[in-house]
């Protein structure tokens, strides 16, 4: 028996040296981001991403237990008008609003997923779309505070320089702390925890993991990420308004989670990465800018049913494969 | 001692009675079985008992405790195992981890302990990978332990799932038809597994169509139409003019 356990303490190791591997070379490459290009355009666009990065991961850990947050935009923009609120009309350092908007969204969050965390998942993925549309409906109709449909403009920024450097180096900071976090209790038990529940909630409930506890669990720890980005976003860009988190916000996250890959924590990180740097190279034509994207979502959902994350896998079987049947030509 | 005391179970789906009022008593330690034709409630007597449905009416008493209406997990917490008849299974682990993820109740890590990867939690998953490794031994799957578990036959997938149920180190372990569909070797080593689980103190509560698992039981229980018809040994069962009309109708019927 001890053999076995250092048999799969191996295997985990070497796991781990990959992943390690992988995001090391990821971090560092991103860290040279801004010594490569001085564009503030470029830079821009690197910092929208680190922000959605952090949404797509968190949307992705909701999804693992089996529920598919349909208002994880509008939890983004309930975070970034919550710090945008209370930096400009209370005064409030935009340090303490980022996390300020991080705990209220994971408050709300969980208030709504507790009472349908007992049934079946697709009833809360129902009822955060309507959550969702409403959300953003109740914020814009309180237009002294937030501006209604033009938003709130003017709100204090983290760094007061020019530049966009400061904030580039900020943000993939929290990123990566943000990534560090939902990676540890992706593989921990909690994660599996919630893998189990999608699978078969019945079942699980008969081995004594409490569906409701962990549901609400991968719900509040969702939120908590999609009010920080969203708090992000609104001490980057200055201004929000309500369009940037309707129901479209949602669709794109669904949609760089599965070019990624629902099945792997690097899923989401790759298809955000590749969503917002691929159109960069064709900019002339930014209007068709969703038909490129979905063409990309429809060929890659055709050819890896499994995301982006799976082709280096599949080379490196179609390779093995080809190995053995030139073995058995050669005999 | 009497580890479960049901009295007066009832369960309506609307107009439909699926469970009337059946009382049963199960002893320490014995194996008892609970036959019955198609729709007889056995299953639905099962679901109540391990709280996946509330009861209309009635009461089920687990070592002096009133369970009635509790939650699944909690139940299972309090050393109640169950398989079921259909998805057994976590289909998308492997066999290991469908036994390593059904250990959640000792020993316990906390929430911190799980985040930091602390040496407490190193060891109690150490402790739970020898444990499922061992029942996997008692269950004869320790073979196909790393192969997933969809892609499992019928017999071992219906074997994991009382690998599953043991993973909650259970006092009472419900077997949801546990032979059913298996050829007759694999019948023959089902059954075997079920008795040294016996063997290790696990009072056994089986439903099943298939009579020759009678030859397990210490007692046997035949419901019909959601009741309680005749409780006595496997061979008084067997002879017992009231079953066989349950089963195969009363010799009238046969004759038009």
């Amino acid at each position: 028996m001890g053999l076995m356990v250092a048999t799969r303490d191996f295997i985990n190791r070497r796991k781990n040296v990959t992943q390690i591997f992988v995001f090391g070379t990821l971090t560092c490459l991103l860290t040279f981001v801004p010594m490569i290009t001085n564009s503030p355009y470029n830079l821009h666009i690197f910092i929208l991403t680190l922000i959605y990065i952090i949404a797509a991961a968190s949307m992705r850990f909701i999804i693992t237990s089996g529920q598919i947050p349909l208002a994880h935009g509008a939890f983004m923009g309930l975070g970034a008008y919550v710090s945008g609120v209370l930096s400009k009309h209370f005064g409030i350092s935009p340090w303490i609003t980022l996390f300020a908007a991080a705990l209220v969204s994971m408050g709300i969050g969980t208030l709504i997923s507790f009472p349908f965390a007992r049934l079946k998942a697709f009833y809360y993925s129902m009822i955060s779309l309507f959550f969702g549309v409403g959300m953003l409906q109740t914020i814009e109709s309180f237009g002294k505070i937030t501006g209604g449909i033009t938003g709130i403009t003017g709100i204090p920024t983290l760094f007061n320089s020019a530049s966009k450097v400061p904030f580039y180096y900020c943000f993939l900071a929290l990123m990566l702390i943000s990534l560090f976090i939902l990676y540890r209790f992706e593989v921990s038990r909690i994660g599996w925890n919630l893998k189990a529940i999608e699978q078969s909630y019945l079942v699980a409930g008969s081995v004594g993991i409490s569906v409701v506890k962990y549901r609400v669990l991968a719900v509040a720890i969702g939120c908590f990420f999609a009010g920080l980005a969203g708090g992000m976003y609104a001490t980057y860009n200055v201004t929000v308004s309500p369009v940037s988190f309707d129901m479209t916000a949602t669709l794109w996250l669904i949609i760089y989670v599965t070019i990624g890959g629902m099945g792997s924590f690097a899923g989401p990180i790759i298809g955000t990465l590749v969503l917002f740097l691929l159109p960069q190279y064709y900019r002339g034509l930014k209007q068709y800018t969703p038909f490129i994207s979905a063409a990309i979502l429809f060929v890659v959902l055709y050819t890896f049913r499994n995301g982006l994350v799976s082709v280096p896998g599949l080379v490196v079987s179609f390779y093995k494969k080809r190995k053995k049947v030139k073995v058995i030509d050669n005999s | 001692m009497i580890i479960l005391e049901i009295t007066g179970l009832t369960k309506n789906f609307g107009g439909l009675t699926a469970v009337s009022n059946i009382d049963m008593k199960v002893n320490d330690g014995e194996v008892l079985g609970l036959i019955g034709p198609n729709g007889a409630g056995k299953t639905t007597f099962f679901n109540l008992v391990t709280g996946v449905i509330r009861p209309t009416k009635g009461k089920v008493v687990y070592k002096g405790k009133d369970i009635t209406g509790k939650k699944s997990h909690e139940i299972a917490e309090l050393g109640v195992g169950r398989t079921f008849q259909l998805n057994p299974l976590f289909p998308n682990f492997t066999v290991l981890e469908n036994v390593l993820y059904s250990f959640q109740l000792r020993p316990c890590s906390s929430l911190l302990d799980t985040f930091f990867n602390s040496p407490t939690y190193r060891n109690n998953e150490a402790y739970i990978m020898e444990q499922s490794l061992e029942i996997l031994n008692l269950v004869g799957l320790y073979k196909v332990k790393d192969e997933l578990a969809k892609n499992q036959p019928h017999g071992y997938q219906k074997m994991l799932g009382v690998a599953r149920a043991l993973a909650i180190k259970p006092e009472l372990l419900l077997l949801d038809e546990p032979i059913a569909g298996m050829n007759p070797d694999e019948i023959d080593n089902t059954i075997a597994a079920i008795k040294r689980t016996s063997q290790l103190g696990v009072t056994i509560i089986l439903v099943e169509h298939n009579m020759k698992i009678l030859e397990i039981c210490d007692r046997v229980v035949v419901i019909n139409f959601g009741q309680n018809i005749v409780e006595g040994s496997p061979q008084e069962i067997k002879e017992n003019p009231e079953v066989i009309k349950a089963y195969l109708g009363s010799g009238h019927d046969t004759k038009h």
